[in-house]
């Protein structure tokens, strides 16, 4: 019986001509945002390894200089990017993807396109996920919003619920041919995006795209569940289309930008101005605000002759400025530790708080999901920048060593060392966090889109009687 | 037949719309091969009677039984056994007429039938070869209650509640309607007919009850009364 309700609202919606308008147009945005992002991606792949590989080219290619002068002439970093960051970009195009590692500084990252993008733009991206996210729910509003309570107004539901059908049967049967209906659009932009990322990435990529395909699922299904709630309910199919249009622009629009704000208002983060400002100042006077690096300096100095039983520097067993650089650097790293650690630490609150605004909008937590499983998310940039931060940290060391263990007394910026010294430092490599930790990450979103379905899941089945006038 | 057991019965079937009696104790019973009318002015609560029975609307007082089970208590298995036809038969526009019963019958029944059996029905239900794969869209009002007769016939139906099914139909198509409602009777099928159609109700009516507020005024054998005089009566009870 249910395969029957199902099939017929499956041809009924396959033959309406607004079905077939409806989805044509998702269904081909959908595979355009795919194949743009798609190409997108491979395109800033090759030029982020040509980049790559030309910066440690450049790297290795420094004539005999001072290993100082080769700690400023630094390298850039850029960050690789999954091949699932062509369906959801997620937080790179505001935090960027490539950092400056040089000396005494953990540089913010640059090139974040959302800097350059005019205020139309932000509606302008159409990535994938946005179609996913906004435009394939509001298709499934389109499509069953009348699945009661346009029968209800033309009269069929009274011949329908003449018949003794149960009311589940009938909310099951419909969601399934509406299912089957959206399937027709849904399947094969899922074989071309599989075979994209199978391409680009093999196995792991296709384990991913199975966990996002799960997650778009299950919103789907919320919101098709919560459609024929309503649908079930209202009275005219026009009362039906009202309160689902408002509930769509609250889960899409009101909820996740209040969210955001009420968010940011919780766990204030400072201007980019006040972040340099006030890690200026902890490196000048030290983190506690006491302590100037000119007293520290000469604290060390005063330890070192002590504990080396030697009158001045310059009889130390190794040269004093490298020694002293290297001390700087670590005291350096100790400010940015606790700064960077402070303000992701306000990321991550910003972002658990925003979850709360699940219980209005499904959609904050299948983002959360989506840029995790698509590695764009905050937690995986983060791991990015840790570990550029570590590789800066190894090449200033490497530098500061040399002069230390080189250098003769008093010559700690005349001192070159050659291609040898470039060589011993490997070039910088990224492994990204496996999915386990992306889970690991997002649970509290995974069980807000659970507890979600089993919500729906839980109204549906518990309405067994329906109004047929 | 008034002997044997009825299959739809009504007792003391009340019903309240805020302080409007829309049924007040309402008695019926309605025996196999009985094709009850019930006459009245908009209002008098024909439509409200047959929505008890279909559970369409739950009574504040008394019960509606379809074979001996009470309708509130046994919504789902009470309507295996009926079938219902509005003043318009509402069907998918999308869907031929053949589809549409294919549908229907489908739910009713919980497996599909042969398509054969279910043009068989429509076409004794009075439909043209030619009509029965066209979609409903351009059914005219008879072809689609002719739908609502062969979902009647497809489901076995021994219960058929009428509300107004020939209102707005031409003489010909009311006629044939009619025809086909006889032949439903002859197979042992119980019939309530809510309508206004005092001729139609005299002709293929066994039995004839006049409704006014809520209330049975008056019941009587169809083949006891002359047209004038069912006339007669009828508007002498609608006087005040």
């Amino acid at each position: 019986m249910i395969r029957e309700i199902a099939r017929k609202e499956f041809r009924e919606l396959t033959r309406d001509g607004r079905f077939r308008l409806s989805a044509g147009i998702v269904g081909g945005l959908l595979l355009v945002a795919s194949l743009a992002g798609f190409t997108a991606w491979r395109e800033q792949a090759a030029q982020r390894d040509a980049a790559q590989n030309s910066m440690q080219a450049l790297w290795f290619g420094q004539p005999a200089k001072n290993p100082h002068s080769a700690a400023h002439y630094g390298l850039w970093a850029f960050k690789p990017q999954l091949p699932l960051s062509f369906i959801d970009r997620g937080v790179d195009p505001y935090v960027g993807t490539a950092s400056w590692l040089e000396a005494h500084r953990q540089n913010e990252f640059r090139f974040r396109p959302a800097m350059d993008a005019t205020a139309a733009q932000r509606f302008g991206d159409w990535t994938a996920a946005a179609v996913l996210q906004h435009l394939v729910p509001l298709l499934i509003i389109v499509l069953a919003f009348g699945a009661f309570a346009g029968e209800r107004e033309r009269g069929t539901l009274r011949q329908l619920a003449s018949l003794g059908v149960p009311t589940r049967a009938l909310m099951t049967g419909k969601a399934l041919g509406v299912a089957a209906a959206l399937a027709l659009l849904l399947i094969p932009v899922a074989v071309v995006g599989s075979a994209l990322v199978l391409n680009a990435m093999g196995a792991d990529g296709l384990l991913r795209l199975a966990a996002m395909t799960a997650v778009y699922l299950a919103y789907f299904g919320v919101v098709l569940g919560a459609t024929l709630l309503v649908s079930a309910k209202a009275r005219t199919a026009r009362a039906a289309l009202v309160v689902l249009l408002a509930a769509w622009a609250v889960n899409g629009i009101v909820a996740p930008r209040l969210a955001a704000d009420v968010a940011r208002m919780a766990h204030p983060t400072p201007t980019a101005r006040e972040f340099t400002a006030e890690v200026q100042t902890a490196l000048a006077n030290g983190i506690d605000g006491h302590s100037p690096a000119s007293a520290r300096g000469k604290t060390l100095e005063d330890s070192l002759l002590k504990a080396y039983n030697v009158a001045k520097v310059e009889e130390l067993p190794f040269n004093f400025n490298g020694f002293a650089m290297q001390r700087g650097e670590e005291h350096g790293n100790e400010v940015f530790d606790h700064y960077f650690d402070e303000l992701w630490s306000t990321y991550a609150a910003q972002d658990r708080s925003q979850l709360l605004g699940a219980v209005a909008s499904p959609l904050i937590a299948v983002r959360f999901l989506s840029m995790g499983i698509a590695g764009t998310d905050a937690a995986q940039h983060r791991a990015f920048a840790t570990s550029a931060e570590n590789y800066r940290r190894e090449l200033n060391k490497k530098m500061n060593d040399a002069i230390a263990e080189n250098a003769g007394a008093g010559q700690a910026f005349t001192y070159q060392a050659d291609e040898t010294l470039w060589r011993s430092l490997e070039p910088f490599t990224y492994e990204a966090p496996g999915l386990g930790s992306v889970w690991r990450t997002h649970l509290v979103s995974a069980v807000v889109l659970l507890l979600w379905m089993g919500l729906v899941a839980v109204l549906t089945r518990r309405s067994t009687s329906l109004a047929v006038v | 037949m008034a002997t044997s057991s009825p299959l739809l019965s009504a007792e003391g079937l009340t019903k309240r719309y805020g302080d409007t009696l829309a049924l007040d104790a309402l008695d019926l019973s309605i025996a196999p091969g009985e094709v009850y009318c019930l006459l009245g002015a908009n209002g008098a609560g024909k439509s409200t009677t047959i929505n008890c029975f279909l559970d369409f609307v739950r009574p504040d007082g008394g019960v509606a039984k379809i074979g001996g089970q009470v309708v509130a208590q046994h919504p789902l298995e009470t309507k295996k056994r009926l079938a219902y036809i509005p003043e318009t038969v509402m069907l998918y526009g999308n869907l031929s007429g053949l589809e549409n019963l294919e549908y229907f019958a489908t739910l009713a029944t919980g497996a599909r039938p042969a398509t054969e059996e279910l043009v068989a029905h429509l076409i004794t239900a009075g439909l043209r070869d030619d009509q029965i794969r066209q979609r409903v869209g351009g059914y005219s009002k008879g072809m689609r209650q002719k739908v609502g007769i062969a979902i009647a016939l497809a489901k076995r139906a021994d219960v058929l509640l009428l509300d107004e099914p020939t209102s707005g139909l031409d003489p010909k198509a009311s006629n044939e309607f009619h025809r086909l409602l006889g032949l439903l009777r002859e197979r042992g099928a119980a019939v309530l007919m809510a309508t206004h159609d005092l001729f139609r109700a005299k002709e293929s009516g066994t039995r004839i009850g006049i409704m006014k507020a809520g209330r049975k005024v008056a019941e009587l054998r169809a083949d006891e009364i002359g047209h004038a005089d069912l006339e007669k009566l009828y508007l002498t009870h609608m006087h005040d």
